[in-house]
């Protein structure tokens, strides 16, 4: 079992559903986005070409956060989940300069002190906080919780245009295989050999 | 499950409709302890089929918003504007009622039309006529402004529909015209995103978009062709120019069938008729002479669409041939001098557009037959939000009626307000019934006009709210003999929404009392004297069905949790403040007619009812005596699929024609002339005309020279609706996207004017003025500006707000002069003189 996504980059739409959805399932704090999605201009006017491109931890199969991580805490698991383990992280951010992607986060000190509207915690956050940890790195895990359960990551269910699809890379049946065989799906930085779990088709 | 039931669980779903914009996508909230901790799309409903949008996803921060309103409010402070602190005081229900009852009674004694109305929850539309109950005609709000006064009506002209979208399943060629059908905006857009990308990436239908900005839609279609705002009509102009004087491209069968283009047109404009009958006749080539429309025997593939027939010495032309006659004068040379896109790309279009309707095929769809028109143009608010937008949305419908796409597989078709899909009745001359008026019956006709907002003269129109605040302050204009004295607002925000802002504001500081409805405050409550709480979507109850496309029912919105403060639901506010002023019986019978209540569902006149209990027999009137509100609690949702027979051709099962040929609106224009020249006023009726066509005479583009860039408003998917814009997740999202952020100006404009990112702008135009961040980009036709809703907010709320605020509409104009004749649409675009403030 290796888990993966393909990201449809011809789908999306660029609402940020996937934004809302991450932010939402996962009580993120302010500023902390697991997921969000780059707007890419290129040409001149008339001429102008403009994408959408959702981006997220590449749950990488050579993750070089990991190999980097001196305690532990970034680790991956047999099906592929690159996960941070808050007890044994110590915010030492190797792992924050490590990522090629620059897609992990650090919580500093006193961060979960205050949400969205500064001291008052609405009781949504009051809740969600708990699930985090400051004086850490955190990252997109993958919805681990709800894959765990059998779901999808929240931004593969929300979305809107279908652009995003979670599934079993090592299965070559499963929809992920099929779309990165059928489409050509390609993987970020490729070349620096990290081997992500996150396709791109275009 | 019953609400007492559910809300004791620990861990459940509730299943519920969302409400941050206008229409209602079916969700599912997830509630831990009393607390709502997700919210997502009903996967079991045939329409979102559990999708959600990034607005509907922040419900949650909605509801938990620490800045709603949390019990009745009174103002401590008397001086009143903006940025002014009210200084509010929580006070009791009773304090609140009591005293807003009495100023409200005093004045309904006195004179009811002192008093303002903005109430326009588009989710509760049966409550909007509240202020008709009470006495007062008047809308201080928005509502043909920013929806569609243009567009709705000639929608409900053409085939009894409020909206339209194109046939998600079976179309190929999409073009797409100022709106964000499956993109951003517009018709549940959370299943329509879904329908649009698996129509493009599955199934290969090319998208052509045109818009001056390149928008979300413009950036995932086939083609982006930049256009001059206000002049969409005359690029499709220029495309039936081509299809008729070039292509020869048009589906005589469809409009033979069902269009009244055989009808002979006299040499004024109006339909010949039989004298005796009054029927419209047409010309049967076979026979060598006129006949009635309907005559036995009558072989319609003889009757003429083409020619001009002498009778009794006056040449007659089949409506048809009228229109195209009309038009031929505009030939992609001119129509591209109009809208700036070249003539070879408008023959270009035409001939790919014309060539992909498959003129002629059909396809069976359940074992019927049905014309197989898979192109189709899909257009809204901005093709048509313009001085003579009536006749810009009229030349989009011509330009599907030519290639006989309307309500067939494949092409444009019509969506309903509600559950009652489109309105089908028998007209006259064998036609449907224009239905121009689906969400309220017409205003009377009067010499002397009764409403701020002139309804009473916009006869096919939509409440050109805007002009409200024109008559309140140049009440000789038109010769009003009352002043306002109040407002009562419900869930709107006219200082935020109407244009010319500061006569708004000007408005606001002549009233002496204004309440308010809402869940938060906003920069009209900011005015108000009592702010009343409503509960919001997530703790209230209502059957509710906005414009759904392809699918039909109620999705029933619940209260997933108990209500958080001390809020109660507007309808019962409203009910009680008319139980209170002494109008119940008004209001009750109002509420009969605007939530369907059938005869045995009726309300008593004089006993005041909760909104459960409307819900109730609203369910029942429409669904049947087991089907009340206990078994919307049992099961969620009635929402299901149309059936090819209500969303194809229903018209044509009731054997009736719409209109290629808009002599509705020519009579009615003709009719106003004749009532406005009797009472000796001067009215433009210039715009009621039966074939749209382009007219020079178009304020936007002939403004001074000294105003060099169009200016416009535009929203993507995260900021529609001024709900979101408040919301910290959307606005943390939105930080991220650059054409939210500042005044989009193209690169060479910005070039040419020594402007770069970061610039702070001034932007005059005629009618007023803001600052702004410029952002250059080469997302925008080089003559606009296009400024985002997104950095439009100044209210006490604290989200959302920019350290520069640019709104919008503080540009624009309010008067007549503006207004499109035929609709009273607004001109939403204006034009603009940009100077450099600091770099």
């Amino acid at each position: 079992m290796h888990y993966g996504m393909v990201v449809d980059l011809k789908r999306c739409v660029g609402c940020q559903a996937c934004t809302i959805a991450c932010k939402s399932e996962n009580g993120t704090p302010p500023g902390v986005m697991y997921t969000k999605v780059l707007d890419q201009v290129s040409g001149e006017y008339p001429n102008v070409r403009k994408q959408f491109v959702p981006v997220l931890c590449n749950h990488c199969v050579n993750a070089p956060c990991e190999k980097v991580c001196p305690t532990g805490a970034t680790h991956k698991r047999a099906d592929g989940l690159v996960l941070v383990d808050h007890d044994k992280c110590m915010g030492c951010r190797a792992c924050y300069v490590a990522c090629p992607y620059n897609n992990r986060i650090f919580l500093k000190r006193g961060k979960l002190k205050s949400g969205y509207h500064g001291k008052t915690m609405t009781p949504y956050e009051a809740v969600k906080y708990k699930e985090h940890q400051d004086g850490i790195v955190e990252k997109c895990i993958f919805c681990s919780h709800r894959v765990d359960a059998g779901l999808k990551p929240a931004c593969v269910q929300t979305c809107p245009a279908d652009a995003r699809t979670f599934g079993d890379l090592d299965d070559p049946e499963s929809q992920v295989s099929r779309l990165i065989r059928s489409r050509g799906g390609v993987q970020p930085l490729s070349e620096d050999s990290t081997e992500p779990s996150v396709y791109y088709l275009s | 499950m019953e609400q007492s039931e559910m809300v004791k669980q620990k861990d459940y779903w509730a299943k519920s409709a969302c409400k941050m914009c206008i229409h209602s996508c079916a969700i599912r909230a997830h509630v831990v302890d009393g607390v709502v901790v997700k919210i997502e799309g009903d996967p079991d409903n045939p329409s979102n089929r559990g999708k959600l949008c990034p607005k509907g996803l922040a419900g949650i921060m909605r509801l938990y918003d620490p800045h709603r309103v949390k019990t009745p409010l009174k103002r401590t402070n008397p001086k009143k504007g903006t940025g002014v602190d009210p200084k509010w005081v929580p006070i009791s229900w009773e304090e609140a009622l009591g005293t807003t009852a009495a100023r409200l009674k005093k004045i309904r004694e006195e004179d009811p039309r002192k008093l303002l109305v903005a109430i326009n929850d588009f989710h509760r539309i049966h409550i909007w006529g509240w202020g008709a109950a009470f006495g007062t005609p008047h809308y201080f709000s928005t509502v043909g402004q920013y929806c569609g006064a243009a567009y709705h009506p000639v929608n409900g002209t053409l085939d009894g529909s409020f909206a339209a979208v194109n046939d998600y399943d079976h179309c190929k060629y999409w073009i797409q015209i100022g709106a964000g059908d499956g993109f951003s905006s517009h018709l549940h857009v959370a299943a329509s995103i879904k329908r649009m990308a698996d129509a493009r990436v599955e199934r290969g239908m090319k998208l052509v978009v045109v818009e001056p900005r390149m928008s979300s839609g413009a950036s995932k279609a086939d083609e982006w062709l930049p256009i001059r705002p206000g002049t969409d009509r005359a690029f499709v102009l220029g495309m039936i120019y081509v299809l008729l004087h070039e292509l020869n491209v048009y589906d005589a069968g469809f409009m033979r069938k069902h269009t009244n283009a055989i009808y002979l047109t006299a040499p004024d404009g109006n339909l010949l008729r039989d004298e005796r009958s009054q029927k419209p006749l047409v010309w049967d080539l076979a026979a060598k002479e006129a006949r009635e429309f309907d005559a036995p025997g009558l072989a319609l593939d003889q009757v003429a669409l083409e020619g001009s027939y002498l009778i009794d010495g006056v040449e007659y032309r089949p409506a048809f041939q009228v229109m195209k006659d009309t038009l031929q004068d505009h030939t992609p040379e001119r129509m591209s001098q109009v809208c700036s896109i070249p003539a070879a790309t408008i023959r270009r279009i035409a001939k790919e557009f014309g060539e992909a309707a498959c003129i002629g095929s059909t396809i069976m769809l359940n074992g019927k037959e049905y014309p197989y028109r898979p192109a189709a143009v899909n257009f809204y608010r901005g093709a048509l939000g313009h001085f003579d937008g009536g006749l810009d949305s009229m030349a989009m419908k011509l330009v599907n009626l030519v290639i006989g796409n309307i309500d067939v597989p494949g092409g444009h078709i019509g969506v309903g307000l509600d559950h009652r899909l489109l309105i089908i009745k028998p007209g006259k001359d064998g036609m449907l019934e224009p239905q121009p008026h689906i969400l309220h019956p017409p205003y009377a006709y009067n010499e002397k006009p009764y409403s701020y907002q002139l309804m009473e003269w916009y006869p096919i129109g939509i409440d050109p709210g805007h002009l409200t605040a024109d008559n309140v302050l140049n009440p000789e204009k038109w010769g009003f003999d009352f002043q306002p004295e109040a407002l009562i607002i419900e869930h709107s925000n006219p200082m935020w929404n109407l244009s010319a802002t500061n006569k708004v504001a000007e408005v606001f500081k002549k009233l002496d009392f204004i309440v308010a409805i809402d869940i938060v405050l906003n920069e009209s409550t900011d005015w108000a004297d009592i702010v009343l709480p409503d509960l919001s979507f997530l703790e209230s109850h209502l059957l509710v069905c906005i414009e759904p496309p392809m699918v039909t029912g109620h999705v029933y919105r619940r209260p997933v949790i108990e209500p958080l403060y001390d809020g109660r639901d507007a309808t019962d506010i409203l009910s009680e403040l008319a139980e209170r002023i002494g109008f119940l019986p008004n209001w009750n019978g109002l509420l009969n007619f605007t939530t369907f209540l059938t005869s045995e569902n009726h309300l008593d006149p004089n006993t005041r009812y909760s909104n459960l209990e409307i819900t109730d027999r609203m369910a029942k009137s429409i669904y049947g005596p087991e089907q009340g509100l206990a078994w919307f609690q049992e099961h969620g949702h009635s929402t299901r699929l149309q059936t090819p027979e209500e969303m194809y051709l229903p018209f044509a099962a009731q054997g009736l024609r719409i209109p290629l040929y808009f002599n509705f609106v020519k009579e009615t224009g003709d009719e106003l002339a004749r009532k406005m020249k009797a009472a000796g006023r001067e009215w433009d009726t210039s715009s009621y005309l039966p074939v749209p066509i382009w007219r020079d005479r178009h304020p936007l583009h002939n403004m001074p020279a000294e105003y060099d860039l169009y200016a416009f408003a535009f929203k993507e998917c995260q900021t529609n609706f001024s709900e979101s814009t408040t919301i910290p997740w959307i606005d943390e999202a939105i930080s991220c996207m650059p054409i939210h952020l500042g005044v989009m100006i193209n690169s060479k404009t910005a070039r040419g004017k020594g402007i770069k990112t970061g610039d702070l702008l001034k932007l005059e135009s005629p009618f007023g003025e803001v600052t702004g961040r410029a952002s250059v980009c080469e997302e925008v036709h080089p003559e606009c500006l296009a400024l985002s809703n997104g950095m439009s907010r100044w209210s006490q709320h604290p989200v959302g707000k920019r350290q520069v605020t640019t709104h919008f509409n503080k540009l624009l104009p309010a008067a007549v002069e503006w207004t499109d004749g035929m609709t009273g649409h607004l001109e939403t675009s204006t034009k603009v003189k940009v100077t450099v403030i600091s770099q």
